[in-house]
């Protein structure tokens, strides 16, 4: 009886640890959270400009390989195909950036845990946070663009802070746990980064999930996965017109995915705080 | 009145040594890998007052580091308790505490956050620093064009006039020029006697160990060997290196 009740109380332990570091912190995570950005797009002379061309660049290749080479792409629900396409990608360019960026941040940032004193989990945030500042820019540039193309927004757009707010809490808790544990090694760092491109071609993010409608199985292990939710959650406001709660069941295995993950980073976080000092130094 | 600042209590901390990165991360899963078990302390006990000065003597590898960094906050003990009253500075490792691509007015702002002042604090604290590192028009640059010597001033300044409660400095003193070295040992001098600050010291050089502390204590492979006042201290550690020899 003690036993379990020591194992839920080091859970708990470690929550209310992440919740008083984030309190405490704000103004410090905001500001390096700032530093952060301007770390990664300053030193290069196009600077800024990365952070729209990547983008660009990436939906470029994807269109002409799909709609042009594979003579795939037609219209859904009424949009063009690379409308339907920039929309559902643009979530992604976060997620894949927090997959992997969050894999490395205890890592980056290792100065903040071996020579200060400092609220470790809240690196993963303020690094997350850093790359949902381009994120929103960029999703008001898709706003736009859909306005430019004759699509203007529809009342489903209210519906999107939900998803972004979601997308950035999920990703917040497995960059705690993925950034704690690739602190501990490398090899973790390496596999996650080679596992990224199959979560983005298993997601449905270049095709649509509905296509595979016929084969049940495929189907629902489809809409399993988080980032699909979270693709498809974008695609609900800009073309589908469907609202998050006419889909309860993908919400709630979203949220069964998030409690997951929340609790692997607390069960790492109770286990590798006091050891990553002293790996990393 | 003295009051205790830093106690520790049956201290220990053990560091494992896994013979791969591999194992280390299997490690983090599976409770059977193997690994070897390193005694950086030893079930160490002792207490600190207000206004002390403390030197840590012992050879590399005697646990010296660990014990400042458990006090500074970065590392944790694996079993005993420490309690640590006041605002902890740290001179560890002068040159690598920075963010290398802010600029040295940034890592002031980075350094005084996280030690707990406000803008404002830092900001009266700022030209003070700036001057006492002679950094000059270095100052606004990225802290990655600096060279070494460049950002142990910078890492000095800040931390010794950010008000420190409990300055702690490891070998910070052997880096920069001599008139740098000598300001330094100024500034500390100073601290001690006005500010009623604790200092923990470690240095492989005796005479400036006693110049500044009063207390010394030896350690041997993570215990404490010798524990008394510094010029004793220092007698102690070189019979005993002496023997060793």
């Amino acid at each position: 009886m003690n036993k379990i009740s020591a194992f839920f109380k080091s859970y708990a332990d470690s929550f209310t640890t992440n919740m008083r570091e984030h309190f405490e912190n704000i103004p410090q995570v905001f500001k390096l959270s700032v530093a952060d950005l301007k770390k990664t797009y300053t030193g290069a002379a196009l600077g800024w400009a990365w952070a729209v061309i990547k983008p660009i660049v990436n939906i470029f290749v994807y269109w002409f390989a799909i709609a042009i080479g594979l003579r795939q792409g037609g219209d859904v629900n009424g949009y063009p195909y690379i409308l339907w396409l920039i929309c559902g990608i643009i979530p992604w360019f976060y997620m894949s950036e927090a997959i992997t960026g969050g894999t490395d941040c205890i890592r980056k940032y290792s100065y903040l845990v071996t020579k200060m004193k400092y609220p470790v989990t809240t690196i993963p945030t303020f690094t997350n946070l850093s790359k949902l500042f381009v994120h929103l820019l960029i999703t008001i540039a898709v706003v736009l663009i859909f306005w430019i193309a004759g699509y203007p927004p529809t009342i489903y757009l209210l519906q999107l802070p939900l998803y972004t707010i979601l997308m950035f809490l999920f990703f917040n808790a497995w960059a705690l746990f993925a950034g704690l544990v690739s602190a501990m090694s490398k090899d973790f760092s390496n596999l996650v980064k080679s596992f990224n491109v199959a979560v983005f071609w298993l997601s449905g993010i270049l095709w649509n999930i509905e296509n595979v409608k016929d084969s049940p199985v495929v189907y629902s292990l489809m809409m399993l996965n988080p980032v699909t939710f979270i693709c498809y959650g974008y695609r609900n406001c800009f073309v589908n017109g469907t609202w998050f709660f006419e889909q309860p069941m993908r919400l709630c295995y979203f949220l069964g995915w998030y409690l997951f993950m929340g609790l692997l980073s607390l069960w790492a976080h109770k286990k590798l705080r006091k050891e990553i000092p002293d790996v990393l130094m | 009145m003295s009051d205790v600042v830093i106690k520790f209590q049956d201290v220990s901390k053990v560091y494992k040594l896994y013979s791969s990165t591999r194992k280390r991360l299997l490690g983090v899963f599976i409770k059977k890998i193997k690994y070897k078990k390193k005694n950086a302390v030893d079930n160490m006990s002792f207490e600190i007052q207000r206004g002390d000065s403390v030197a840590l003597f012992g050879k590399n590898g005697a646990g010296k580091s660990t014990v400042l960094k458990m006090i500074t906050g970065v590392a944790f003990p694996t079993s005993g308790e420490i309690t640590v009253n006041g605002r902890v500075s740290a001179l560890l490792e002068l040159t690598s505490g920075f963010d290398q691509e802010m600029t040295g007015r940034e890592n002031i702002y980075l350094k005084g956050h996280i030690l707990g002042l406000k803008d404002n604090e830092i900001k009266s604290l700022e030209n003070t620093i700036v001057e006492f590192s002679e950094l000059n028009d270095y100052i606004d640059q990225p802290v990655r064009t600096y060279s070494s010597g460049m950002k142990a001033r910078l890492g000095f300044a800040i931390n010794v006039n950010i008000k420190p409660e409990i300055l702690i400095v490891d070998e910070a003193l052997s880096v920069g020029d001599a008139a740098f070295r000598t300001k330094c040992q100024k500034k500390i001098n100073e601290l001690i006697h006005s500010e009623n600050i604790t200092l923990l010291f470690v240095t492989h050089q005796m005479a400036v160990a006693e110049e500044f502390c009063k207390r010394g204590i030896v350690m041997k492979d993570g215990k404490i060997e010798f524990d008394g006042p510094v010029h004793e201290a220092s007698e102690f550690y070189k019979k005993m290196y002496a023997i060793k020899k």
